[in-house]
């Protein structure tokens, strides 16, 4: 039995690579993980919002019809949510001047650039110096449920904070706006969890099937003995895969839509975004193939490529609240874009043409060609 | 030897080819060459350079780790842009069959694989294929079943027929016998002279199964990276004393005391061990010396079994001539310490 045992340890010792992943690896994932959360995770950022107000500092005196100036509530609010730690006031838009105020803060909400959009109505100084409870209205991005009590809770911070300064009674009125919410008739909990298993899936998938793809094809030694070049042995199995990606992405997109998936964006949209999410997959396995000297070795790189990609995704811990230089690597992970990228077009209706599609096209041509140097320059022999 | 002097009809030339790896030269200066047609068998013990040579022939090994003249169907592999036409010229079929075979994939859908690369037409090759399976007898029933359900035999004569499937100049045979039991052996050699007889490919054999020389018009002896011989089996062995005569002789209680006596005997040039009882003598002037050997043997209470007189085979013929240079090679290592000073210090 102990020489067994020693005789499985000499057999390991001689794949050292394959020790390293294995020993390194996870704590080293953990340590990312503790390094996020504690480090990154501990604060949360503000969020961006703007400010749109219609409050006229004017009124007319209905009794004896001259011009009053009113106190200016609408400028102390501003100051109030400057003052809050919970919001961070991107823009101002004065709606009495300019009447695009709002169409500019709805693309805004639309680009991811803000969460919220706070509407000071019209008549907003006036109640407060009539003494009647004050009104402000609210809309908030809903794509993501689990933010909206969050985003609120920030403006009534920003409440809190005028009351305080203003010693104005507590009674004020949030209406409450949801914006790209998924309407009743459609479930929000398939949405939700379709758009980030979607994202994880087509990765996933793209991953597992091409990881031993190089490192478990015997013949290529052999078949280099042919005219054959390695570019074109190369190329032949991305095209293959990819073919079976579209397909995957056209029956993944059919699929989601008939069972209720609520669609705003374009059905060629979301299918674009899924091929661009499966082929980073197809080529993050290449690339681990071609750079692999062994199954092993390929199948613990997975583990542990996928891991790190899960972990730097944004979903257990924001990107915006990671360390810098974790926020440059999660940002250059495919995983990352995945979500905000199939959430636009889902639930807002966006282009699959912007930051994160164009982010993943140079991620998957980053590796593409760095598969193919590094299959360019593999060793092999008959 | 053979000088390696190129005609029309030389599919490979080597002259001073030596290969070296860092300060490592694992080839030294070996020159030969095969004419179209020919079945060439490279002996040699594992490190003798022998897969090296057929890197370089191949094309798998840079320019920089070697040096010398090297033609390949009249094509220079140091020049890369040669490099895919003598890959179209050639033919390599592997020693082992998984990295020749797709084992998921049928036979015919192996020659597509293959056939492929050589830019072939489908038709055509599956015709050429068909051929070959004939040839080699692989049953019809097996075509379109999986390679990993057919035998031993067959993946090997598969193998055979994917590197002959382009009709290649040359093919180059990496220890086709190894793996392959003893009665197989023989199948398998008489299916590649049935090859060479049929399609007339020059065939490039190495390996270290001395029985292969049975099918070789010409065997090269390599050790330690350099070229011993290169000649046809029969003039090798008709090189040795008395043309290649040996006496078989079963002797009682043989150790080596025995074979330093038959060693001393004048006339004798050579003493193999060919059993747990027998050694084959060769020696000078056979046809008179033998029965003086005999008497000698008599006379130095050696009991002799039996005595059979026999050609010598290649095989005998290899183990002398290995035994002869790792003699020399000892000498110059004795005489080497000897000036050194190292044994009277």
């Amino acid at each position: 039995m102990l020489r067994q045992i020693k005789k499985e340890f000499q057999l390991l010792w001689t794949d050292k690579f394959n020790i390293f992943i294995a020993l390194i690896v996870p704590p080293l994932v953990v340590a990312l993980l503790g390094v996020t959360a504690n480090i990154g995770g501990s604060t949360s950022n503000p969020i961006d919002c703007v400010l749109v107000s219609y409050d006229s500092n004017t009124f007319i005196n209905e009794n004896n019809f001259t011009e009053s100036n009113l106190d200016d509530y609408n400028a102390k609010y501003v100051e109030a949510v400057n003052s809050s730690n919970l919001l961070n006031l991107v823009q101002f838009f004065n709606a009495t001047e300019d009447i695009y105020a709002m169409e500019t803060a709805r693309n805004y909400l639309t680009s991811k650039k803000i969460k919220i959009i706070i509407a000071i109505p019209v008549d907003f100084s006036e109640l407060l110096t009539w003494g009647y409870p004050g009104l402000i209205d609210c809309i908030t991005d809903s794509s993501d449920i689990k933010k909206i009590q969050e985003n609120l809770n920030a403006v009534y911070d920003s409440i809190k904070i005028f009351v305080n300064q203003n010693n104005l009674t507590p009674q004020f009125e949030v209406s409450g706006f949801e914006e790209f919410s998924i309407p009743e008739d459609y479930s929000f909990t398939y949405n939700y969890n379709m758009v980030l298993v979607l994202s994880f899936m087509v990765i996933g998938v793209g991953m597992v099937s091409t990881i031993l793809i190089i490192v478990q094809e015997k013949p290529i030694a052999r078949l280099l003995l042919t005219p054959v070049k390695r570019a074109e042995i190369l190329s032949a199995k991305y095209i293959t895969y990819t073919c079976i990606l579209i397909v995957q992405d056209l029956s993944l997109v059919m699929s989601a839509l008939a069972f209720g998936l609520y669609l705003v964006g374009s059905v060629f949209d979301l299918f674009l975004a899924l091929f661009i999410l499966g082929f980073n997959g197809l080529a993050i396995g290449i690339f681990i193939s071609t750079f692999s000297k062994t199954k092993t070795q390929a199948n613990q790189l997975f583990f542990g490529v996928f891991l790190i990609l899960i972990l730097l995704s944004g979903i257990f811990i924001p990107i915006d609240a990671m360390p810098i230089y974790l926020q440059v690597i999660a940002y250059a992970l495919p995983l990352s874009h995945g979500s905000p990228l199939i959430t636009g077009i889902v639930t807002k209706g966006k282009s699959v043409f912007g930051f994160d599609f164009f982010t993943l096209l140079g991620v998957s041509i980053f590796l593409l060609i760095t598969s193919y140097i590094i299959f360019q320059r593999r060793k092999y022999e008959v | 030897m053979e000088n390696s002097s190129p005609s029309d009809n030389t599919m490979v030339l080597v002259d001073n080819l030596t290969v070296t790896f860092g300060e490592n030269q694992v080839v030294n200066d070996v020159s030969f060459n095969v004419k179209q047609g020919e079945i060439i068998g490279m002996f040699g013990i594992s490190g003798a350079g022998k897969t090296t040579i057929i890197r370089v022939l191949t094309c798998q090994i840079e320019k920089k780790n070697w040096s010398g003249n090297v033609v390949v169907t009249g094509l220079n592999p140091s020049k890369k842009r040669n490099h895919s036409k003598i890959l179209s010229n050639i033919g390599y079929v592997p020693q082992l069959e998984l990295l020749n075979l797709y084992f998921e994939l049928d036979p015919l859908k192996n020659v597509d694989v293959f056939t492929s690369t050589y830019g072939m037409n489908k038709k055509k090759a599956r015709e050429t294929a068909e051929k070959l399976f004939k040839i080699l007898d692989i049953p019809e029933d097996t075509w379109k079943k999986r390679v990993s359900r057919m035998s031993g035999g067959e993946k090997k004569r598969l193998s055979m027929a994917i590197g002959l499937i382009h009709n290649p100049k040359v093919l180059f045979l990496d220890e086709p016998t190894t793996g392959v039991d003893a009665s197989k052996r023989y199948d398998i050699l008489s299916y590649l002279k049935k090859l060479n007889q049929h399609l007339g490919t020059t065939m490039f054999i190495i390996t270290h199964d001395l029985e292969a020389a049975l099918i070789c018009d010409k065997t090269a002896i390599l050790r330690q990276g350099k070229l011993l011989e290169f000649d046809t089996p029969q003039k090798l062995i008709s090189s040795l004393p008395s043309g290649g005569l040996v006496a078989r002789i079963s002797i009682e209680n043989l150790d080596q005391k025995v074979i330093k006596t038959v060693q001393k005997f004048n006339s004798v040039k050579n003493v193999l061990r060919v059993g747990n009882e027998t050694i084959e003598v060769l020696m000078e002037n056979f046809e008179n010396n033998l029965p003086k050997l005999m008497k000698y043997l008599y006379e130095n209470e050696v009991k002799i079994y039996s005595m059979s007189r026999d050609i010598a085979n290649f095989r005998r013929f290899f183990q002398i001539r290995i035994q002869e240079e790792e003699e020399k090679e000892n000498e110059v290592i004795i005489s080497k310490i000897n000036s050194e000073g190292v044994i009277k210090s």
